[in-house]
């Protein structure tokens, strides 16, 4: 509780002397506009409705990304994980995949996709992929010799051991690539809509800044970080869930 | 006939080369429902011995019989248990023991009953809906034996299941098991490297020392052993045999 009053606390005093620092110098609202600006632009902006049609656009633009994503890197971190095999054959062309920078491909995507919502959660699904690939990897990988010997002793079949150990075993593993991706995510759809987005909120700070309206620019500022602190909290919420049982007598 | 029936078995890790032999043509034999221990220092190779027994691992030569039958995979007639309690820590308690029934098929209400049966023996009634991280590691012992015997196996093989309790906890422990495998008259191979323990426990115990055995000894100490046999002056004389067996005197 006393940590939460500091950190709000250090909210106001930023925001004051911010407020404080544009009022005494009278620098220019073009360069750095003032708190009371900003948030008047976002209030505006929100209760016009100009605003909200952008954020559900990005917001259903990184939703599908991050399943389309998530879903195939699960499914390949399974595959990988299980099989010696292809992990070898595989694996150094994922390297290669993730080594490209993603956002470098968006005009390719372009030419695929045109502009717009696909070439978008397009990019933000690659971005997700890797982190869900890694750890669901390496999650089921990394299981406890004696339980593996365990589920031999008891004649479970590779399915059973896949689902019933290696999968809940994994999963607090698996869940942390999923934070990562929940937060990469965001910025990948933000990102992409820069340069393939015609609405959205990465493309309303292209225009804001053809424009040259500062405080409208800000004010996606706070709206994309408001955004990405929800689903991060949403994810830690979703990841107690499933960890309920995981976690039982753990603080003990 | 004898029961378990473990012939010139050797077991050699597939290394470069021949490879470093680990178990050295162990022959030895349980009648049906002895106790018999197994002694040693670490990296005597008595688990790897026990794995072999288990059929988690494949006698490079030699072999291992139960009821007659040759030990190529791990059975269902045989339970091990493990250095650690090796429980799943998102199932409870009941679910822990009652896993390897609902690995092989459909839980049906008289497996409940018989966990239940099993829980009670064990003294954690109270605690099957608890979850594994919520108990002591004494406890958590006894939910992998009573997990280890869910299946009503004919052998019970374990591999120092009471290395990391404490002594009076232990203590508790291996008057429960011999309780516990009296009950079903099941055979047991228990591997430790506590000479008390071993005395107190088995009807024979062999002392193993780089793969192969060195000495064997039946226990003659009647039973049921109370707590007081430990302090027996026959007891001592076991435990200064076998200690003398492993310093190689």
């Amino acid at each position: 509780m006393g940590t939460r009053i500091w950190t709000w606390g250090l909210l106001v005093v930023f925001l004051a002397g911010w407020e404080l620092a544009c009022r005494v110098t009278g620098i220019s609202e073009l360069v750095l506009p003032a708190p009371t600006v900003v948030f008047l632009t976002l209030w505006n902006g929100l209760v016009s409705g100009y605003l909200l049609p952008h954020i559900w656009l990005t917001t259903v633009e990184m939703l599908l990304g991050l399943a389309v994503g998530c879903g195939i890197g699960f499914v390949c971190g399974i595959v990988l994980g299980e099989t010696e095999f292809l992990r070898r054959v595989l694996y150094p062309y994922v390297i290669a995949t993730q080594v490209v920078p993603k956002l470098a491909l968006v005009p390719l995507f372009i030419v695929w996709f045109g502009f717009g919502m696909t070439s978008t959660v397009v990019i933000t699904a690659l971005i997700c992929f890797f982190p869900l690939l890694e750890n669901t990897m390496t999650g089921i990988r990394h299981i406890d010799p004696q339980k593996r010997e365990l589920f031999r002793m008891l004649g479970a079949t590779r399915l059973q051991t896949l689902f019933r150990l290696k999968i809940p075993s994994g999963l607090p593993v698996i869940l942390a690539g999923l934070r990562v991706a929940v937060v990469l995510a965001l910025v990948g759809a933000v990102v992409a809509e820069f340069i393939a987005g015609r609405a959205g909120l990465g493309a309303m700070i292209i225009a804001s800044q053809g424009m040259m309206d500062s405080p409208l620019m800000f004010a996606l500022l706070i709206v994309i970080t408001i955004l990405g602190m929800l689903f991060y909290q949403a994810t830690l919420l979703v990841e107690q869930w499933l960890l309920r049982r995981h976690l039982k007598g753990e603080s003990q | 006939m004898s029961f378990v029936d473990i012939k010139g078995a050797t077991y050699a890790y597939q290394g470069g080369g021949n490879g470093e032999i680990v178990v050295d043509r162990i022959d030895w034999t349980i009648a049906e429902g002895e106790f018999h221990c197994l002694v040693g220092r670490s990296g005597c190779g008595k688990t790897t011995l026990l794995k072999v027994a288990a059929g988690l691992l494949t006698p490079t030569e030699g072999s291992v019989h139960i009821q007659g039958i040759r030990v190529v995979e791990p059975s269902a007639q045989v339970g091990f248990v493990f250095q650690t309690p090796t429980l799943l820590e998102w199932q409870t308690v009941l679910d822990n023991i009652l896993l390897p029934i609902s690995l092989k098929r459909k839980l049906e209400p008289r497996d409940r009953d018989k966990a239940a049966e099993l829980l009670a023996l064990v003294g954690l009634t109270d605690y099957a809906g608890r979850y594994p991280r919520e108990l002591s590691g004494g406890q958590q012992s006894r939910v992998a034996i009573a997990r280890a015997l869910i299946i009503e196996p004919l052998v019970l093989l374990l591999d120092e299941p009471f290395a990391a309790l404490d002594a009076l906890t232990r203590e508790e422990l291996q008057v429960d098991l011999i309780r516990l495998c009296r009950h079903r008259k099941t055979t047991v191979l228990f591997v430790t490297h506590d000479i008390a323990e071993a005395i107190y426990l088995a009807d024979r115990v062999a002392v193993m020392e780089k793969g192969r055995f060195r000495h064997a000894l039946t226990i003659d100490l009647p039973r049921p052993r109370a707590h007081d046999v430990r302090y027996s002056t026959r007891f001592n004389q076991l435990c200064l045999e076998v200690r003398q067996a492993m310093d190689g005197a």
